[in-house]
């Protein structure tokens, strides 16, 4: 197209003024650029940007927020954080929740996605009964969700009752607040994954799964073999999204443990942790050396897996 | 005959799954309606005769218009904000050609690569410099540029015909005419759909509200509701009937406007790439 466009050009002119003409315009063309780039890069540098290296210089203050007596910290309060046993366990319960999160979401939105795409003509119900949760806000639905886990009168252990296993103490028990707030947030957020799967099994070429039932594959082969390896891409994605979204939960561990982090700071994830610290105990040094030590711990296991995808990944 | 009978429980179980992810609000509605100091039964019942005061005395405890109108005027606010920064941004990356336009983006979509623990405390610090702390400002200003929008509008605006801007340009249209009057207009579906990511988002944001707000007047739903849950704590039928006004809005949302969501979900995928 542009070379029709040169050539337009050429007739109207001669090579000089051409030249001319289309340097200025490039010249011209930049300015444009940068002014209509300016208002995003400047809420990006003044919102991200920054701040993400300023957290490194406030870790290695004693800041106070006035400015008043900030004094130089070293690494004190890096070595703070990693003694403070109550870090440790948060970066426990933190990979502990997206180590429950993510094959808890692969699993669930596979199955679902499998089972509802040969329901066409409910389909379109279904996904919205699905996907509602994942536009809802956490601490409206959290009332729900405490009822059904209640120890005495929930219908979780309404229905390990029924099915003749231990009841559990869901939210209020240590062992198990963690698996519960996990429950809540695939309810909450499974539907998105739905969605997604749904439309990668939608995109499959159809004559390689009729091919494979040609030569006598099973579904359950056919599933493992074709299938799964052909949307490996998704799962992949799937994996690095809800990594990354598990390891900055918030608002449904508020939500459900009444902005305690508890029971015996069971469901006190880091950044649960970091935002007591800062905004409820106003130490924003300390807290931002928690942030730099668990920013650099995600960064990591999102180097390791993206080196394992690239690696296991079947692309066509 | 048999495959038609597996079908039908096929189409019934997946029904049943979807109407179990409505359990919870169910739940949250039987509650609220429930008479009987003791809400917890199993199985629940529903009975409806002049049930709904709860509803009334719920909303008049808290000043409930002043939150929705502190949550629409952020959400609203934000939403012009973003859509207008995004419509540039994403114009100049797909439209205009110039030198480091890609390594332009890129810079853009490494935004999604860092996690928000890296700048929350610093994003509080600065916004307390700027003396914006405890203002509407201070929730609305972070989320002045949006990496979803841009990424959508640049992949919708990279889709359309290279021949329109051809044409245009030969007729002597500038940049900023052919963008308010052609690709603005074109555009208006994903324009629609980032915006109502936006407001979903903002109905539903917690710790940010919590972290930069102390003042009512100021301080959205969610943060409101969840005082109401602190101050409540024993009355069930009370909270519930405050959790599920408060949530009515987004869910009605979701239910008039779910192809927009979708379609977000569908393109916004690439972004993680």
């Amino acid at each position: 197209m542009a070379m029709i466009n040169e050539m337009r050009l050429a007739r109207v002119g001669s090579g000089e003024t051409k030249r001319r003409a289309k340097r200025r315009r490039t010249r011209k063309d930049l300015w444009t650029a940068v002014l209509f780039l300016l208002p995003s890069l400047l809420f990006l540098t003044v919102f991200v940007y920054v701040p993400s290296v300023m957290a490194f210089g406030l870790a290695f203050w004693h800041y106070h927020l006035l400015g008043v007596h900030t004094t130089w910290a070293g690494i004190s309060n890096f070595t703070d954080a990693l003694q403070f046993n109550l870090f440790q366990q948060s970066l426990w319960n933190t990979f502990y929740f997206a180590a429950l999160m993510v094959p808890g979401t692969l699993i669930l939105s596979v199955s679902i996605a499998l089972l509802i795409q040969k329901a066409s003509r409910y389909y379109g119900v279904i996904r919205t009964l699905i996907l509602l949760p994942y536009a809802t806000p956490a601490v409206g639905t959290a009332i729900g969700w405490l009822w059904i886990f209640d120890p005495t009168y929930g219908m979780a252990n309404g229905v390990l009752h029924g099915l003749g296993l231990p009841e559990s103490g869901w939210l209020q028990s240590p062992s198990m607040a963690m698996p519960s707030i996990a429950i809540y947030s695939l309810w909450h957020g499974v539907g998105f994954d739905v969605v997604i799967v749904m439309s990668a099994i939608a995109g499959l070429p159809k004559s390689v799964l009729e091919a494979a039932a040609m030569d006598g594959a099973g579904a359950w082969r056919r599933f493992w073999q074709v299938t799964l390896p052909l949307i490996s891409p998704t799962i992949f994605f799937l994996v690095v999204v809800t990594t990354l979204g598990a390891l900055q939960s918030f608002a449904q561990i508020y939500a459900l443990t009444g902005g305690t982090g508890g029971p015996e700071y069971a469901t006190t994830t880091s950044l649960f942790l970091i935002y007591e610290t800062a905004f409820v105990y106003n130490h924003y040094s300390y807290a931002s050396a928690m942030a730099v030590i668990l920013v650099f711990v995600i960064l990591v296991l999102t180097l390791i897996q993206r080196y394992i995808g690239k690696r296991s990944v079947f692309y066509q | 005959m048999f495959r038609l009978g597996r079908r039908y429980v096929r189409a019934l179980i997946s029904l049943g799954i979807g109407l179990s992810f409505l359990f919870p609000l169910y739940i949250a509605l039987v509650t609220s309606l429930d008479t009987k100091a003791d809400v917890f039964q199993f199985p629940p019942h529903l009975t409806l005769d002049g049930r709904l005061g709860v509803y009334v005395r719920a909303w008049n405890m808290f000043p409930w218009m002043m939150y929705f109108g502190n949550t629409l005027f952020i959400a609203f606010v934000t939403i012009l904000i973003a859509l207008a920064t995004s419509v540039l941004a994403a114009y100049a990356l797909s439209f205009i050609e110039f030198r480091g336009r890609e390594w332009v983006f890129s810079l853009i979509l490494v935004v999604m690569m860092i996690p928000s623990e890296a700048h929350l405390i610093p994003n509080f610090v600065i916004l307390a410099m700027m003396n914006l702390i405890d203002t509407y400002w201070a929730q609305i200003l972070p989320y002045g540029a949006s990496v979803f929008g841009i990424f959508l509008l640049r992949q919708f605006f990279l889709s359309l015909p290279k021949d329109y801007w051809d044409a245009a340009r030969i007729d002597g249209c500038g940049h900023l005419r052919y963008l308010w009057s052609v690709a603005l207009p074109l555009s208006r579906p994903i324009l629609f759909t980032v915006s109502l990511y936006i407001f979903i988002g903002s109905w539903n944001s917690l710790m940010w509200p919590l972290m930069v707000t102390q003042s009512h007047n100021v301080q959205p739903v969610e943060v409101a509701l969840a005082h109401f849950l602190d101050n409540n704590s024993v009355d069930w039928r009370r909270l519930s009937a405050a959790s599920l006004f408060t949530t009515m809005p987004v869910i009605l949302l979701f239910l008039l406007l779910q192809r927009y969501i979708i379609r977000g979900i569908s393109r916004g995928e690439g972004i993680q790439g």
